[in-house]
């Protein structure tokens, strides 16, 4: 798993995807070639760093080298460029989340790899604080 | 070129437990009783392997010779294909064509799949193996997670409750409770369903299909090689196509909706002349009861919104305008993922014979077949008739 998270690690670290240079649609994963206008000519491109929850979900049966982490909350996030990604929603009680609740990216340790002892790090959500006055 | 091709014989083991049995033995175990009856006066051209998981749950690749091997298939071609959930379906896709190409004459086509030998969370990431891993299981999430915000979605855009949404696995369960091959023979209310234990919240484990082990084989043939008795006892694949699309869910412009499964169907329905009237049963792929209620309406069972308010009424039942999964598909039969798609292929077949027992559909005379990998990325669909032209 180390080489793949290595490659991956501008995605991962900082939501690297990419940009058609055609048609200006912007996706994320990358893509190497345009989804809307099929141009071979897409170039790297930072995703905005916030969004809304679309929908979310409270994970029970693990998967295999999460067990440590159960239970889990994932989010299907709407980036303000309308980008749709899934992602674990962190920092806030499950109970908490509702459809439409503003979320901004953090980065957080994922896991240790459990043959490796790597750590590796990626994107998650937590909500955006409402500050009161 | 381009002969027809009939299912002469289904052979399946009971989904489940086969802690006994290798991979080997369980494929030897579906396919003994169809051989066995089958002289092999017409000596078999071709083996196609379906299976999604041996890699991980047996550490074994290329199931095709050693398959052949258990089986004494000399001489035969032996493939094995991997579509995820929908192998089985892209096996006998694949084995059509080579019929029909009159590149074979006749062939076993084999889906078997182990998943119980394998602890919770490594069945839990083998399931999530039809996603795309650097996006979605490297963070740790699950396909029934990503099922689930599909279902979070769905209930919201059309106001679904909870009980409605349950209303599928009590079909799936209800037409299980009478079929010997079933992994769970039980029948459940929707109360049952909405109480159950949370997997990936809103979904709880009686919307997930089970895991088992299982195995199902059925013989192909071309048309020429067939006399008049033997075409009578069988069935025919009057058409296999496929479609596929964004793997991703949430890629896809109209989340909402399952657009291979639309478009296999679409072309299925152009190719034939038939539509969804002219369909007796549909076997279709219920591994998650959101996924039900998308595939009904990808299908044109029902208009968009409104599959689980007509899985209440009973238009789905056995007696009702559209049976589907008669035999308790996906959720009640179980779910052996990779061999999965020729027990349909298994079912169909007893309902179009009039072997189907309790579970019998009345005047059955075309099925239909969908079956898919992931949330849809790809989908298979069959349609099977006992109607010959000549």
């Amino acid at each position: 798993m180390s080489i793949p998270f290595w490659r991956n690690r501008d995605r991962y670290y900082r939501m690297l995807g990419s940009k058609c240079q055609k048609c200006g649609k912007e996706f994320f994963p990358s893509v190497l070639v345009c989804r809307s206008c099929h141009s071979t000519d897409v170039k790297d491109f930072e995703m905005p760093q916030s969004g809304k929850l679309l929908s979310y979900t409270l994970q029970k049966e693990s998967i295999s080298g999460f067990e440590d982490q159960e239970p889990m909350v994932f989010g299907l996030v709407e980036l303000d460029n309308g980008v749709r990604v899934v992602a674990q929603i962190v920092d806030t009680p499950y109970e908490a989340l509702k459809m439409g609740t503003k979320v901004r990216t953090v980065f957080r340790k994922v896991r240790t790899d459990g043959e490796s002892g790597q750590i590796y790090y990626g994107y998650k959500f937590a909500p955006v604080r409402v500050t009161s006055h | 070129m381009n002969s027809r091709v009939y299912i002469l014989d289904v052979g399946l083991t009971r989904v489940g437990d086969h802690w006994k049995s290798s991979i080997q033995e369980l494929a030897y175990e579906s396919a003994k009783g169809l051989l066995h009856r089958n002289s092999r006066s017409i000596p078999f051209d071709g083996l196609v392997v379906a299976n999604a998981l041996s890699e991980i749950s047996s550490s074994q690749q290329n199931l095709g010779p050693l398959i052949a091997d258990a089986l004494q298939l000399d001489n035969v071609e032996a493939i094995e294909v991997e579509a995820a959930g929908a192998s089985g379906a892209a096996a006998v896709h694949v084995a059509s064509k080579m019929l029909s190409s009159e590149h074979w004459k006749k062939c076993l086509v084999i889906g078997v799949e182990k998943m119980r030998d394998l602890e919770p969370s490594k069945i839990t990431l083998a399931q999530a193996l039809s996603e795309q891993a650097e996006y979605t299981h490297f963070f740790g999430m699950s396909l029934a997670s990503l099922n689930a915000l599909l279902a979070r979605l769905y209930m919201s855009e059309y106001g679904t409750t909870r009980d409605q949404l349950s209303s599928f696995p009590v079909i799936a369960h209800k037409n299980s409770s009478t079929c010997e091959h079933a992994q769970f023979r039980k029948k459940f209310s929707r109360d049952d369903v909405s109480r159950s234990e949370i997997v990936s919240d809103p979904l709880r484990v009686l919307d997930c299909a089970p895991v088992g082990d299982g195995s199902a084989a059925i013989i192909l043939a071309s048309g020429e090689e067939m006399d008049a008795q033997q075409r009578r006892n069988s069935v025919e694949i009057v058409t296999s196509e496929s479609a596929s699309g964004r793997v991703n869910f949430f890629e896809r412009d109209d989340m909402l909706e399952f657009m291979s499964t639309k478009k296999a169907a679409d072309r299925a329905f152009l190719k034939t002349g038939l539509s969804i009237d002219d369909i007796d049963i549909f076997e279709i792929h219920d591994a998650y009861s959101v996924g039900a209620a998308l595939i009904c309406e990808a299908l044109g069972l029902s208009k968009r919104g409104e599959a689980c308010k007509d899985a209440v009424s009973g238009k789905f039942d056995l007696n009702g305008q559209f049976p589907i999964s008669t035999f308790g598909g996906m959720k009640g039969r179980g779910y052996p993922v990779g061999a999965a798609g020729v027990y349909q292929f298994c079912e169909a077949f007893m309902q179009l014979k009039e072997k189907a027992g309790f579970n019998q559909v009345p005047n059955a005379r075309r099925a239909l077949i969908q079956t898919m990998s992931g949330i849809d990325s790809s989908c298979f669909i069959h349609i099977l008739s006992t109607q010959h032209k000549g």
